[in-house]
């Protein structure tokens, strides 16, 4: 008889609990039709800036290959030419990959830019069907226009 | 204790720890040699300090100021820190004041990572600069020749770069020019870089102002695997970091070796690797078909070949020869002459293909007879036709170091060298002239008191006195007019002065291929009479491997009728040369970087190689397509690791040792060619030429794997003769200006520079320039060619003198 009572009384102050969030704020949202916001200094997918005018500020000089914990870079340089000024000054990166399976979206390659070419946004939908397609080549990482990536174009470094 | 002479060592005392070292020390090495870190920038340990930089600041008891701790010399007693605050604040001071005009661009640098004033500005500098005001500013980068970049911005002018050319490699290629703020290096006149060391002082350079040309921003040192192996150009076999990235070889560094290289490499070493990644490598073998080399399995191709291998040897084993070896490593060479020697039984093996017949190159075996470092110690150097710079750069190095402390440098060739001005006595002669003027030498040392014929007194005086004499005989000399008497002449000088003679003759791995094998055995033929016989259809199979003798037999017409006469010509290959076009059957092969294995160098020195890269596409190892072969042939070889193989050698050669020399045989005392002195015929065809044609050895030259490395061909430049002002004026060629040589055998045309480094009466031409071969204008047995020059247009605008 106690013991029906007893877990009578613990299935009621579980139903309180219920009820009381029953009127409360909810904190889950129907992903993907709402995507929660981030935080400003939330790291998702990296871009590789520009600059107002256009060219990179990347200047491949792979010190985000060197920092990076998990290995997840791989830039190879080239040189500029007055026929194909890509950067500013004398070098440029021909080749940029991250491997965004290996990424653990420390932000060590934005701290270790010496140019802030590489940062760190807010998209982290970032899911892929081959494991080729989650190495993200130049192209896809280069902002579309200067600003894009909500970095200030008009910023030194 | 004052110094006492008796005890011949000092002791001081460096951060509370006494160190013991012998008098002349100085106090930075006295450090290092107990381990205690002292920064510098520009003291280097192969050259005498010189304290531009002040980076090596210690704290001395009883001197008033921070002393440079690389020029001063330890004395006994001596109270040293490195630590006191004093030392750091100073540290701190120089590394400001260095960083002051530094542009501090190491993000595009490509010293960045392996940078000492990187290094240690991190570690002694004071963290944060002052300096806010405007910046030193020069264009750049400027280029300094094809291989070489310059960034004045970026230079701490600690003369590193021009004291190696003035010490070490004597060329003087750089020199600093203005004062003070505006001070810069640069080349004399700003003209492209003129040197064959040049490599060396983008190592030395602390800092990222000389860099690169060839690995301009091709990679970090953090992406490069170093692979320790040989350099295979010139023979001499420096020991090499190949850095590899991305299964590709970026760049060649100097691997230290104390008997061989020590820290240095010759441009060739440095820039000669890009052949290996050429995309023009041979990936599949290839078969002739209807008239044209066509694709085929190795399965076809090893058949093919072995099938005819075996109806030439059923017919007589003697209807089968081999030619090659200088690009194969000593198993290769070894696995070759079991294959040839053993299974098929054909005596008719020779790496020799460069030989002409009649010269002295077949009479002797190739290869210094004493070690490099025995060469840095001697006082008497005669080079007769040895253009050393241009043939064994590194070889010159150790003459330079030695010539520094007093020898005499003694010079007679057909053309001025590079290094004429270090040299005691300089002999120019025309090429047939070589013979009369080593046996008038030779006389002249023989006959001792009786008093030199003019000209010869400084080198006879020199010989004379000298106790450590060496004697190098050059291809040049054995190879041309005369070449058996320039090497008679060469003994006796050698006997009489009790010196050593040498044989500077072989590139590659010829030693090797001399040593496991590849030369003829009983009843053999040398190689220029395989070719003879070919022509005259003795030979059902000629097989080629490690070589090209297209390009490398010195009479093309001969090589020709060799190919037509031959039945069946099989070639090792990486690249579709002049041989493999012309082949039967081509085998494509690894280059000697992406082999395992060992060299042999002029020294008679086991040199390891260790595989870089992998091959291209189908491509396979020389002594793997062998042993393929002889399987075909019913003989198994069983080699399975390197270390097998090694033990084969061993047992082959007694003595082989890894890293150690085993002497190539002496040089005999009576020659076969021996001509009396004075005595010589000139060659058919030409002893009273007006012109007469030599071939000269050139360090960078434009053939099948130096035309395919960036750097090199660059280097190479146009191909181009050499001149005589006089004979230049008399016939209208005009500095620069393209003219056309003939002889009765063939015309070639190229750029005539008109100079006085080759002797009046001549013109010489240099070898290794695919599209020009001197090879064509020349038919054997004649050593002396007699040659006309027809100027073609006026001086090519912009072309170079
Ligand atoms: S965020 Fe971190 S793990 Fe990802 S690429 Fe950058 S450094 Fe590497
Ligand atoms: S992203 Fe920045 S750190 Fe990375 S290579 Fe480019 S400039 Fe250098
Ligand atoms: S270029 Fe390099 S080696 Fe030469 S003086 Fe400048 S810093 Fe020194
Ligand atoms: S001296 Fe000869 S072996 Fe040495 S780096 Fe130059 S080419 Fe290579
Ligand atoms: S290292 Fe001593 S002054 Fe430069």
């Amino acid at each position: 008889m106690a013991a029906v009572f007893r877990q009578t009384v613990a299935m009621l102050r579980g139903l309180l609990i219920t009820g009381r969030y029953l009127f409360r704020r909810r904190v889950t949202a129907p992903y993907p039709d709402v995507k929660p916001p981030v935080a400003a200094r939330f790291k998702g997918r990296h871009w590789l800036t520009l600059y107002a005018d256009g060219l990179e500020r990347c200047v491949g000089c792979e010190l985000c290959v060197i920092v990076c914990p998990s290995q997840a870079i791989y830039v190879k340089a080239a040189e500029n030419t007055p026929e194909r000024q890509v950067s500013k000054g004398e070098r440029h990166a021909e080749e940029f990959q991250i491997n965004m399976l290996r990424c653990i979206f420390c932000g060590f390659c934005e701290e270790a830019c010496p140019t802030g070419a590489i940062v760190l946004g807010h998209d982290y939908e970032l899911a892929g069907y081959t494991r080729a397609s989650m190495i993200y080549t130049k192209g896809m990482l280069t902002e579309p226009y200067p600003g894009a990536s909500g970095r200030d174009p008009g910023r030194e470094v | 204790m004052a110094t006492d002479p008796a005890v011949r060592t000092v002791t001081l005392t460096i951060d509370g720890r006494a160190v013991t070292v012998p008098p002349g020390t100085t106090v930075y090495q006295a450090a290092r040699a107990a381990g205690i870190e002292i920064p510098i920038f520009c003291y280097h340990d192969r050259m005498p300090p010189l304290g531009a930089c002040r980076m090596c600041l210690v704290k001395v008891d009883r001197m008033g100021k921070l002393q440079t701790s690389c020029t001063l010399p330890a004395a006994d007693g001596m109270v040293v820190s490195t630590t006191d605050p004093e030392v750091v604040a100073g540290q701190e001071a120089i590394l400001e004041f260095l960083l002051i005009n530094h542009p501090l661009d190491c993000p595009i640098c490509d010293k960045g990572g392996e940078c000492p004033l990187q290094d240690q500005t991190f570690r002694w500098g004071p963290g944060r600069s002052r300096f806010v005001e405007a910046k030193r500013d020069f264009a750049k980068p400027v280029s300094l020749g094809p291989v070489l970049t310059l960034d004045r911005e970026r230079c701490i002018l600690c003369w590193r770069c021009v004291r190696f050319g003035e010490i070490i490699a004597g060329d003087d290629a750089l020199k600093g020019f203005e004062r003070g703020f505006t001070s810069e290096i640069n080349t004399p006149f700003t003209l492209p870089v003129e040197s064959k060391f040049i490599g060396n002082t983008i190592a030395i350079c602390p800092v990222g102002a000389l860099t690169s040309r060839t690995y301009r921003f091709r990679a970090r040192p953090w992406d490069n695997e170093p692979v320790p192996s040989t350099c295979t150009h010139c023979g001499l076999g420096c020991a090499v970091w190949f850095d590899v990235r991305g299964g590709e070889i970026v760049r060649t560094r100097a691997r230290e070796a104390p008997a061989v290289n020590d820290i240095w490499l010759c441009d060739l070493g440095f820039f000669g690797h890009d052949y290996v990644a050429s995309g023009e490598r041979l990936t599949a073998p290839l078969v002739r078909r209807d008239g044209r080399l066509t694709q085929a399995s190795w399965e076809e191709a090893l058949d093919l070949v072995a099938s005819r291998l075996r109806a030439a040897r059923d017919r007589a084993p003697g209807r089968v020869a081999f030619l090659g070896g200088r690009r194969l490593s000593n198993e290769d060479a070894l696995v070759a002459a079991r294959l040839f020697g053993e299974v098929i039984g054909t005596p008719h093996r020779d790496h020799r293909v460069d030989a002409p017949p009649g010269g002295a190159s077949l009479e002797v075996a190739w290869g210094l007879r004493a070690p490099l470092e025995e060469i840095a110690r001697g006082d008497v150097f005669l080079l007769v036709g040895c253009d050393v710079t241009e043939e064994y750069p590194i070889l010159w190095l150790r003459m330079k170091a030695a010539v520094d402390r007093g020898a005499a440098l003694l010079l007679l060739h057909a053309r001025r060298l590079e290094v004429r001005r270090h040299a005691r006595w300089e002999r120019l002669v025309r090429a047939d002239r070589l013979a009369a003027e080593t046996g008038a030498l030779a006389d002249a040392l023989e006959r001792g008191a009786a008093g030199p014929p003019p000209g010869l007194e400084a080198a006879v005086a020199a010989i004379a006195a000298g106790r450590r004499v060496h004697v190098v005989v050059g291809r040049f000399a054995l190879d041309g007019p005369g070449g058996s008497a320039v090497l008679a002449a060469a003994v006796r000088i050698a006997e009489h002065s009790g010196g050593v003679l040498h044989v500077a003759r072989g590139k590659g791995n010829d030693i090797g291929a001399q040593r496991f094998g590849l030369l003829p055995g009983a009843g053999g033929w040398p190689a220029p009479e395989i070719l003879r016989r070919a022509a005259a259809g003795d030979l059902d199979v000629l097989y080629v491997a490690g070589s090209d003798p297209a390009t490398a037999v010195t009479d093309r017409s001969a090589w020709d009728a060799a190919r037509r006469g031959v039945g069946f010509l099989v070639v090792h290959e990486a690249f579709l040369s002049a041989t493999a076009e012309a082949a039967d059957v081509v085998l494509p092969s690894l280059v000697l970087p992406e082999k395992d294995g060992t060299v042999t160098n002029l020294e008679g020195r086991t040199l390891p190689l260790r595989a870089a890269v992998r091959g291209p596409g189908a491509a396979r190892g020389d002594r793997e397509i062998f042993s393929l072969i002889a399987a075909r042939l019913g003989a198994l070889f069983t080699y399975g690791t390197g270390d097998e193989l090694f033990e084969a050698l061993r047992a082959a050669t007694p003595g082989v040792e890894a890293g150690a020399i085993l002497p190539v045989a002496p040089v005999p005392a009576r020659l076969a060619g021996d001509v009396p002195a004075g005595a010589v015929a000139a060659g058919a065809g030409g002893g009273s030429a007006e012109l007469i044609l030599a071939t000269i050895d050139h360090l960078f030259t434009q053939g099948a794997t130096t035309g395919r490395c960036r750097g090199i061909t660059a280097l190479a430049g146009a191909p181009h003769c050499l001149i005589h002002p006089d004979d230049a004026a008399r016939l209208g060629v005009e500095p620069g200006a393209l003219v056309e040589l003939a002889t009765g055998h063939g015309a070639v045309v190229l750029q005539a520079r008109v100079t006085d480094v080759t002797a009046p009466g001549q013109v010489l031409l240099p070898r290794g320039f695919d599209a020009v071969s001197a090879y064509a204008l020349v038919r054997w047995p004649h050593a002396v060619v007699a040659v006309t020059v027809r100027p073609l247009v006026a001086a090519a605008a912009g072309g170079a003198p």
